[in-house]
C-alpha cells in the first residue's frame, strides 16, 4: 500500500456569511490523481487553498506526509515550498520573465546558487515545452503558454504533490489542449496530483478517482467509469450530463 | 541682457539651492514613503492610524504653514535654532513622503492580492514576497506618479522664500528689485524653472520606458 | 490675546481663502473642460498647443507666476487689474488649475471611452451634442475625485497669496505672530484650519465619485 501524501480530516472553512467548506475529509496516496469537480461557488477553490495552506481552515486538520500542518508553530513557508500550486487565473509574476518566474523560488526559498537554479528552472521549462520562451514576459505569452509556465514554476520546486485549481478554465478553448497534454505527461510519470477540472475527457483518462463536490461537501466519490456510466447521486448525474453536453457541443 | 549676466552668479547659487532641496526631498521622501506604505498596509490598526494622521497633516495643510512650523514653532518648543536650509530639507522630505506614501500604497495594493498568494504558494515568506514580488512591480508602476510628485515639489520649493531662503525665486526677486527689470527678471526665472522641471520629467519618462515591462504599463 | 480671540482673528481670513480658491477653481474649470475636449477631439496643431500650455503652467511655480503677474504685469507694466494682488493671485492659480483640470478631464474622457461617443453619433447626434449630452455628464462623475483633490490643492496654494500681502488666512496668521510674539499657537491653529477646509470635502468627493462610478458601472 502506497503512503498517504496529503490528507484532511473534518475540514471547515467559514467566511463571515458563507460556509464554503463543510466537514470535508479526504486523502491522496503517493502517485494517485484525484479530480474534484462541481458547480461554481461550491467551495472547490477554498478547499484547494486550505489543502495547500494558503488559507487557514476554520476547523479541522490538514496533514502532509503524516505531519499535521494546521497546528500552531508550523513553518508554513517551508511546507508550501514543497506543495505545488497552479492557479485558475495563472498569476505569474508580471515583472519576471518565464525563466525568472520559475527561478524565484529556487533562488530565494531553496537558496540555490545561480547556476544550479538556472539549470533546474530550464529543465522545468523544458518539461512543459516552454524552454524557447524562457526570456519572454508573461504579457508576451498566450494564456496556454502562461499556464504551462505556471506549472513549471510549481514543478521546479520538486513538489511531492501538485494541486491545480481549474488550470484550464480561464483559457480560450483552443488553448486548453496544450495544458491538458502537459498534465497527461506528468500523470504518465506518476506525479501525485489533486486537480480541480471540468475537462471530462481528460478526467476520464488520467484520474484514479473523481470527487463530485457541491455546497461545500463531497457528494460522491469513485472511479471515473462509475461517474460516466451510472453516478449514484441525482445531482452528480445531472451535473455530468450538462458538462458532457457542453463539451460535445463545442 | 547685461543685467541678467550681472546677476547670473546669484541666480546660479539660488538654482543650486532649489535643485538640492528638490532632489533631497524627493529621494528622502521616497525612502520614508516605502516604510510608511508598508506600515499602513501591514502594520495593523494602531500603526496605520498614526500614519494617517501624519499624512493628513502634511497633505491637508498649507505648505507655508508647515514651513513656519518648522522654522518658528519647533525651534521655540525645543529651544533650538534651525536655519532655513535645514528646515527646507526636513519639511520637504516629510511633506513629499506623505504624498509618495499614497502613490506607493496604491501601487502595492494594485499588485497585492493575487501576486502575494502566488508568492506564498512557492514558499516565499510574506517579507520575501514584498521584497521580491510586490515592491519591484509597484516601484515600476509608480514612476509616472513620482514624476508628478517631483514636479509639484520642485515648484513648491519656491515657498522657501517665505522663511528667508536664498533659492532661485528669491534670487529672481532680488534681481527684480535691484534692476527694476521686473517683468524680465521673473520671466527669466520662470523660464529656468520650466526648463529644468520639464527636462527632469522627460528623463523620468525615459527611465520609465526603459524599466517598463510588457503588461505592467500605466497609461499616462 | 486669549487663544479664542487669536483663533477668530485667523478665522477672519477664511472667507478670503475660500474666495481665492473657489474663483480660481471655477476659472480652472472654464479653461480645463474645453482644453480637454480640444486635446482629445481636435487636430494635431491644437493638441500641441494644449500640451504646451499644460507643460508651461505645470512647470512654473505658482509663486513665480504670482510675482510675475503682480509685480511684472500689474505694477511694472501698469496693466489693470493685475495691480490688485487678489486678482493677480486668483488669475495665476486659475491658469494653473486650468492646466491641471484639463489633464483630469482628459483622463476622464478616455475613461468614458470611445464607444460612448460612437454610440451617441450612431443615433445621429452631432459631435457637439454628443459631447454635451453623453460625454460631459459621465466625464464629470469620473473626474469628481480628481476635482476634489484639485480644489483642496487650491485652498492650500491660496496661502501663497500672503506673499503679495493679501489678507487671507496665512497673512492673518503671520500678523498674529508678529503682534503676539507667539511662534507656536498661530501656526498650528492655521495648519489645523487648512486641514478642516480640505480634508472633509476631498474625502467626501472621493467617496461620492467612487460610489457613483460603481453604481453606473463606469
Ligand atoms: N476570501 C473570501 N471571503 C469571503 N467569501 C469567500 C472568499 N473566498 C470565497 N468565498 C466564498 O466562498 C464560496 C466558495 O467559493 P470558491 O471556493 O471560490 O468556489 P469555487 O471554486 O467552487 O467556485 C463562494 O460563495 C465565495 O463567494
Ligand atoms: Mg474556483
Amino acid at each position: 500500500m502506497a503512503d498517504t501524501v496529503m490528507e484532511c480530516r473534518n475540514l471547515w472553512k467559514i467566511y463571515e456569511k458563507i460556509t464554503a467548506v463543510k466537514d470535508v475529509s479526504l486523502e491522496i496516496k503517493e502517485g494517485e490523481i484525484k479530480l474534484l469537480f462541481g458547480p461554481s461557488g461550491s467551495g472547490k477553490s477554498t478547499l484547494a487553498r486550505c489543502l495547500a495552506l494558503l488559507t487557514t481552515p476554520t476547523k479541522g486538520d490538514v496533514f502532509h506526509r503524516g505531519e499535521c500542518l494546521t497546528r500552531p508553530g508550523v513553518n508554513l513557508n517551508k511546507a508550501r515550498a514543497r506543495i505545488g500550486f497552479v492557479f485558475q487565473h495563472i498569476w505569474l509574476f508580471h515583472h519576471l520573465t518565464a525563466l525568472g518566474n520559475v527561478e524565484l523560488g529556487l533562488r530565494r526559498v531553496l537558496k540555490l546558487p545561480k547556476k544550479e537554479a538556472r539549470e533546474r528552472a530550464t529543465k522545468a521549462l523544458r518539461e512543459v515545452k516552454m524552454e524557447e520562451w524562457a526570456n519572454h514576459y508573461p504579457a508576451q505569452l498566450s494564456g496556454g503558454q502562461q499556464q504551462r509556465v505556471g506549472i513549471a514554476r510549481a514543478l521546479a520546486m520538486d513538489p511531492y504533490i501538485i494541486i491545480l485549481d481549474e488550470p484550464t478554465s480561464a483559457l480560450d478553448p483552443e488553448l486548453i489542449g496544450e495544458v491538458t497534454d502537459t498534465l497527461r505527461a506528468l500523470a504518465k510519470k506518476g506525479t501525485t496530483m489533486f486537480i480541480i477540472s471540468h475537462e471530462m475527457q481528460f478526467a476520464r483518462e488520467v484520474a484514479d478517482e473523481m470527487i463530485f463536490f457541491n455546497q461545500g461537501m463531497i457528494v460522491e466519490e469513485g472511479p471515473p467509469e462509475r461517474f460516466f456510466t451510472k453516478p449514484s447521486s441525482d445531482r452528480a448525474k445531472r451535473f455530468m450530463e450538462r458538462l458532457i453536453k457542453r463539451t460535445t457541443k463545442e | 541682457m547685461d543685467f541678467i549676466i550681472e546677476f547670473l552668479p546669484r541666480i546660479f547659487d539660488g538654482f543650486l539651492v532649489t535643485i538640492q532641496v528638490t532632489f533631497f526631498g524627493v529621494i528622502m521622501g521616497l525612502a520614508l514613503a516605502i516604510p510608511l506604505a508598508i506600515g499602513d498596509l501591514y502594520g495593523g490598526k494602531i500603526v496605520s492610524t498614526i500614519i494617517k494622521f501624519y499624512v493628513e497633516f502634511f497633505r491637508g495643510s498649507a505648505l507655508v504653514a508647515q514651513l513656519f512650523i518648522f522654522y518658528f514653532s519647533i525651534p521655540t518648543l525645543l529651544n533650538i535654532r534651525i536655519d532655513w536650509f535645514t528646515v527646507g530639507l526636513v519639511a520637504f522630505t516629510l511633506n513629499s513622503a506623505a504624498y509618495q506614501k499614497g502613490y506607493i500604497k496604491g501601487a502595492m495594493e494594485s499588485v497585492y492580492e493575487d501576486q502575494m498568494t502566488a508568492a506564498l504558494s512557492i514558499g516565499l515568506s510574506k517579507v520575501q514576497a514584498i521584497i521580491y514580488v510586490v515592491l519591484p512591480q509597484s516601484l515600476r508602476i509608480v514612476i509616472p506618479a513620482w514624476s508628478n510628485e517631483f514636479c509639484s515639489l520642485a515648484k513648491s520649493t519656491a515657498a522657501l522664500l517665505t522663511i528667508g531662503g536664498k533659492d532661485l525665486t528669491a534670487a529672481g526677486r532680488t534681481m527684480a528689485s535691484q534692476t527694476w527689470r521686473i517683468l524680465e527678471s521673473y520671466t527669466f526665472i520662470a523660464l529656468i524653472y520650466f526648463l529644468w522641471i520639464t527636462t527632469v520629467m522627460k528623463a523620468l519618462d525615459i527611465l520609465y520606458n526603459k524599466v517598463k515591462i510588457p503588461g505592467l504599463e500605466v497609461s499616462a | 490675546m486669549d487663544p479664542l480671540s487669536q483663533l477668530s482673528f485667523i478665522l477672519w481670513g477664511v472667507p478670503t481663502t475660500l474666495a481665492i480658491s473657489i474663483l480660481s477653481f471655477l476659472s480652472g474649470l472654464a479653461l480645463g473642460i474645453p482644453l480637454a475636449f480640444i486635446r482629445v477631439y481636435m487636430g494635431k496643431p491644437f493638441q500641441v498647443m494644449v500640451d504646451l500650455y499644460e507643460k508651461i503652467l505645470r512647470g512654473v511655480p505658482e509663486i513665480v507666476m504670482m510675482l510675475l503677474l503682480y509685480f511684472g504685469v500689474g505694477l511694472a507694466l501698469g496693466l489693470k487689474p493685475f495691480d490688485e494682488a487678489f486678482f493677480a493671485v486668483t488669475f495665476a492659480l486659475g491658469l494653473r488649475s486650468g492646466a491641471n483640470q484639463s489633464q483630469i478631464f482628459r483622463g476622464a474622457i478616455r475613461g468614458v471611452g470611445e464607444s460612448q461617443m460612437i454610440a451617441a453619433r450612431s443615433l445621429g447626434l452631432p459631435t457637439s451634442q454628443a459631447i454635451i449630452h453623453v460625454m460631459i455628464p459621465q466625464t464629470f462623475i469620473i473626474a469628481t475625485p480628481g476635482l476634489g483633490s484639485e480644489y483642496a490643492l487650491l485652498i492650500k496654494d491660496s496661502a501663497y497669496a500672503f506673499i503679495l500681502g493679501v489678507l487671507e488666512t496665512m497673512k492673518r496668521t503671520d500678523i498674529l505672530r508678529m503682534t503676539t510674539f507667539d511662534t507656536v499657537f498661530p501656526y498650528f491653529a492655521s495648519a489645523f484650519i487648512y486641514i478642516l477646509l480640505t480634508f472633509p470635502l476631498a474625502t467626501y468627493l472621493d467617496m461620492w465619485g467612487s460610489r457613483k462610478r460603481k453604481e453606473l458601472g463606469l
